[in-house]
């Protein structure tokens, strides 16, 4: 497949980018939103995304499968690592969940092309439409791509033009994407551009910040302050800071068949994507006293993640990660024989794979690339006076245990400050409609425009 | 040591193996029997003595009755030496302890010494660090003033680098030698610059050539300073530098051909008398770079155009080395010139992180060292250092600055 060369993105390596040309791309984007898309309406656009997210789920698609073919190499997933990621990311993009998106977020699926009113407030005697900012800037993570094509999609809708600034090797999916909307609808790629630097060029995302009424950020606290810092005052910033997640399970389920079915979706937990989004789990806890102990659902975990291997391969790492992992390894292999409540399993003459098991509840962040903790606690208050280090910095809980009790829970993480409890296993399948970070999705990029008609 | 006499017996092997093979003694080629043969007997012994290293075995299921080679020996990870007593020695037969520089907050990994693997300890390094860093006195003593920029010994009892400085230092260095390095609360070591310019510029004076001997960020500290107060020095020729890599965060850091050229600038020493060491607590042996003048000496075919007056023309050329370009010249990645090597008594691996199995020539891992001098310990180290297999040597990798860190949530915590 030849892509065109119509994204900066399409530069060749060797070309520079200037502060001018990302200010003159900026231009012709908003010039492109204004000449285009005045013509679309929300089901419109509503279907358009539809289309696509179908096209990509298809496997004779040219774009699924030049992502298949070349993604390895671009971003180190594996062909099934990918796939997977792929589906659960566009089987999320159907007309209905996107009109739900719509309604959950602005109560009404029509807001964003007319004023219009709820039952409330048709009541109150009021309209109220939506109008989203004019020029939306990206600055993504390089880790995973699912978060930067949802971006862009919440972006196609309120109608903005967008400059999505990927990291540095990032950008091969978000390209690729970008292409493809252009195949299916040029005049809505018109209002996108995708680029690649490194992040922290001050000059050019300066040229970009200048252009923004709106900035979308993901990265650590420094890069978030560092660019909200350099903001015009008036410039609206929607921040998403680094967020770690971690697992549950219960001891109700820690007997034969469900505790090895519990071990098998923590496994896709800590394949989905590598282990390497902010919603993949650093440890999965698992509770004592059920008929199959913490440690011995350790050894199943790592039995499962074998298994992923074979069918779902970590693939290859860069060398100073795999040296990182490796030291890791080397650690709790020392600590292990010293102590017997350490134990390490993990893939033979590979990193592909790591499961450190230990009988202390602090929290440990993971070195990712599928390497996991099982830490044996007594029960959830365990867990949360362990991890008071990351509280306010907890995004998802995945957990497995009876109905009853996870209700219990998941209200007990909520005021703990936890934005997303989900079942053990769908760690990295958010829903369309869940709130990233405990924040809406669509309506904090909007401006409302309240009419009172008396 | 426990059973003292089979160490003993060991002990004189080893000594009479670097005798043979030191460079003074024409070294010859080690006989790769005689070196397996001293490797497995010095893994049997720690097997035997150091409960942690035996554990580590077991556990790993490598016993010594299933290793025949060298290089099957269990390497002990450099973490091991933080959460273990990795020693054959008791607690009462221990009379030094080498600390391992790790960031501020870490426990130090902890390298016990006693009398006698200290003397180990001192004749492996002697000789490798003569032939590296003053390959003249090969030929007979000559007049060296020594320069330290770490502290002394007594004032670090517990840095192995300190130590090694002093050995050199009480075997090779004019009187007035000195240590111009002091322990600082905060920031681990400070460099007295007052005292070390006083002197570099005495020796200077006197016209003797010095041996500069610190570690990277003791020469960015100096070297800062000197750049503030706008000072630079040209010291006699035949001064030389051995610097030793690692920053820990106590400094700024600089890569290693910047740091050069700002010895170069500031110093007037050229880069072909820089010498890099590669060492660590936990071993007994160093390995270096290159050999002092070795360049010039290849370039103009006489050992004595090493002591020749260098004109303040072959100065600057050296100072407009500034602006070349990393990785060139004695860089040279290619031409293998500047690749660390062990001495015969020590050998480095390069190893795949992702197999455990040594990497082919040219390719990257990490540096593991079977060193046979490390008779109180474990016989084999796996260090967490990167590198390139050049040949029998190893070029170091710095941290790649180009990655951008992958996977949201990895944070310092």
């Amino acid at each position: 497949m030849n892509l065109p060369n119509y994204f900066i993105a399409d530069l060749p390596p060797e070309a520079t980018i200037s502060a001018q040309l990302v200010a003159d791309a900026c231009q012709t984007l908003k010039r492109n939103r204004e000449r285009q898309l005045g013509a679309y309406t929300t089901p419109g656009i509503v279907r358009v995304l539809a289309e696509l997210g179908d096209n990509w789920l298809q496997p004779d698609y040219p774009f699924r499968q030049f992502a298949l073919a070349r993604g390895p190499a671009e971003t180190g997933f594996s062909v099934a690592t990918l796939a997977a990621g792929l589906d659960a990311l566009f089987g999320q993009w159907s007309r209905e969940n996107l009109h739900a998106l719509l309604v959950q977020e602005l109560g009404h699926v029509q807001r964003l092309d007319e004023p219009c009113a709820t039952p409330e407030e048709q009541r109150a005697g009021r309209q109220s439409l939506v109008t989203g900012p004019e020029m939306l800037a990206h600055i993504t993570a390089g880790n995973l791509p699912s978060p930067t094509l949802f971006s862009i999609a919440l972006g196609l809708l309120v109608r903005s033009a967008q400059f999505v600034k990927c990291a540095r090797g990032a950008s091969f999916l978000p390209r690729l994407f970008a292409h493809s909307l252009y195949e299916l609808d040029p005049r809505l790629a018109s209002c996108l551009e995708i680029a690649e630097w490194r992040g922290g060029d001050e000059s050019l995302e300066d040229a970009l910040f200048a252009e923004a009424d709106c900035v979308t950020a993901t990265g650590s606290d420094e890069t978030l302050a560092s660019i909200r810092r350099r903001l015009p005052a008036r410039t609206r910033f929607l921040g998403y800071g680094h967020r770690v997640s971690f697992g549950y399970v219960g001891k109700e389920l820690l007997v034969g068949f469900s505790a090895k079915k519990a071990a098998a979706r923590a496994a896709a937990d800590v394949a989905a994507w590598n282990q390497l989004g902010c919603l993949s789990p650093h440890i999965i806890y698992v509770e004592s006293g059920g008929s199959v102990s913490p440690e011995l659902f350790a050894e199943l975990l790592a039995a499962e993640l074998a298994k992923r291997e074979e069918t779902e391969p970590r693939g290859e790492l860069h060398i100073e990660i795999a040296a990182t992992i490796r030291a890791r390894r080397d650690f709790y292999e020392v600590r292990a024989a010293g102590v017997t409540d350490t134990r390490l399993w993990c893939s033979e003459n590979s990193t592909a794979w790591t499961v450190v098991f230990e009988d202390d509840p602090r929290f440990q962040a993971s070195c990712l690339h599928r390497f996991i903790y099982v830490k044996a606690v007594q029960n959830l208050d365990e867990v949360l006076q362990g991890a008071d280090a990351v509280r306010g910095r907890v995004s998802t809980v995945a957990l497995a245990a009876d109905e009853t009790r996870a209700k219990e829970m998941a209200i007990i993480l909520a005021r703990w400050g936890v934005t997303r409890v989900c079942p053990l296993g769908r760690m990295q399948q958010p829903p369309l409609l869940w709130h990233h970070d405990g924040r809406p999705a669509l309506a904090d990029l909007v401006t409302w425009t309240d009419w009172e008609m008396g | 040591m426990k059973p003292s006499s089979i160490f003993e017996s060991y002990a004189a092997r080893l000594r009479d193996f670097i005798r043979r093979h030191s460079p003074a003694d024409g070294s010859v080629a080690a006989d790769e029997g005689e070196f397996n043969a001293l490797a497995l007997d010095l893994f049997g012994l720690h097997y035997a003595h150091n409960p942690a290293y035996r554990a580590l075995c077991h556990a790993r299921k490598q016993l010594p009755l299933d290793v025949s080679n060298w290089r099957e020996i269990p390497a002990v990870p450099t973490v091991a030496f933080k959460e273990m007593e990795m020693t054959v020695l008791c607690p009462d037969e221990r009379t030094a302890e080498f600390h391992s520089s790790g960031t501020t907050g870490d426990e130090p990994g902890r390298h016990f010494h006693c009398d006698a693997s200290l003397a180990i300890y001192e004749a492996s390094l002697l000789p490798w660090f003569q032939a590296h860093v003053l390959p003249e006195t090969l030929d007979g003593p000559a007049g060296f003033t020594f320069v330290a920029l770490t502290p002394p010994p007594s004032l670090a009892p517990h840095s192995s680098l300190a130590h090694m400085f002093d050995t050199v230092r009480r075997r090779f260095a004019a009187e007035q030698s000195i240590f111009t390095g002091e322990p600082a609360p905060e920031a681990g070591w400070r460099v007295n610059h007052e005292e070390t310019l006083r002197r570099l510029r005495e020796a200077a004076a006197h016209g003797l050539p010095v041996v500069l001997l610190g570690t990277a960020f003791n020469f960015v500290h100096l070297l800062d300073r000197m750049t503030d107060e706008g000072v630079s020095l040209t010291l006699p020729a035949g001064s030389r530098v051995m610097e030793t890599g690692g920053y820990k965060g106590r400094s700024r850091e600089l890569p290693r051909p910047e740091l050069h050229a700002l010895i170069a600038a500031r110093l007037g020493i050229a880069r072909d008398f820089i010498v890099c060491e590669y060492g660590m607590s936990e071993l007994s042996s160093q390995a270096y770079d290159t050999v002092a003048g070795i360049a010039r000496e290849s370039q103009l075919g006489a050992r004595e155009s090493i002591s020749k007056p260098r004109s303040s023309r072959g100065n600057e050329a050296q100072i407009s080395g500034k602006s070349e370009p990393p990785h060139v010249g004695c860089y040279g990645s290619e031409s293998g010139s500047r690749n660390f090597r062990f001495p015969p008594w020590a050998r480095a691996q390069i190893i795949s992180p992702e197999t455990g199995d040594e990497v082919g020539d040219g390719e990257a891992g990490l540096v593991r060292v079977l060193d046979l001098a490390n008779v109180a310990s474990a016989v084999t180290l796996q260090t967490e250092d990167l590198a390139v297999r050049r040949g029998d040597g190893f070029e170091l990798l710095g941290r790649s600055t180009d990655a951008e860190p992958r996977g949201c949530s990895l944070m310092s915590l």
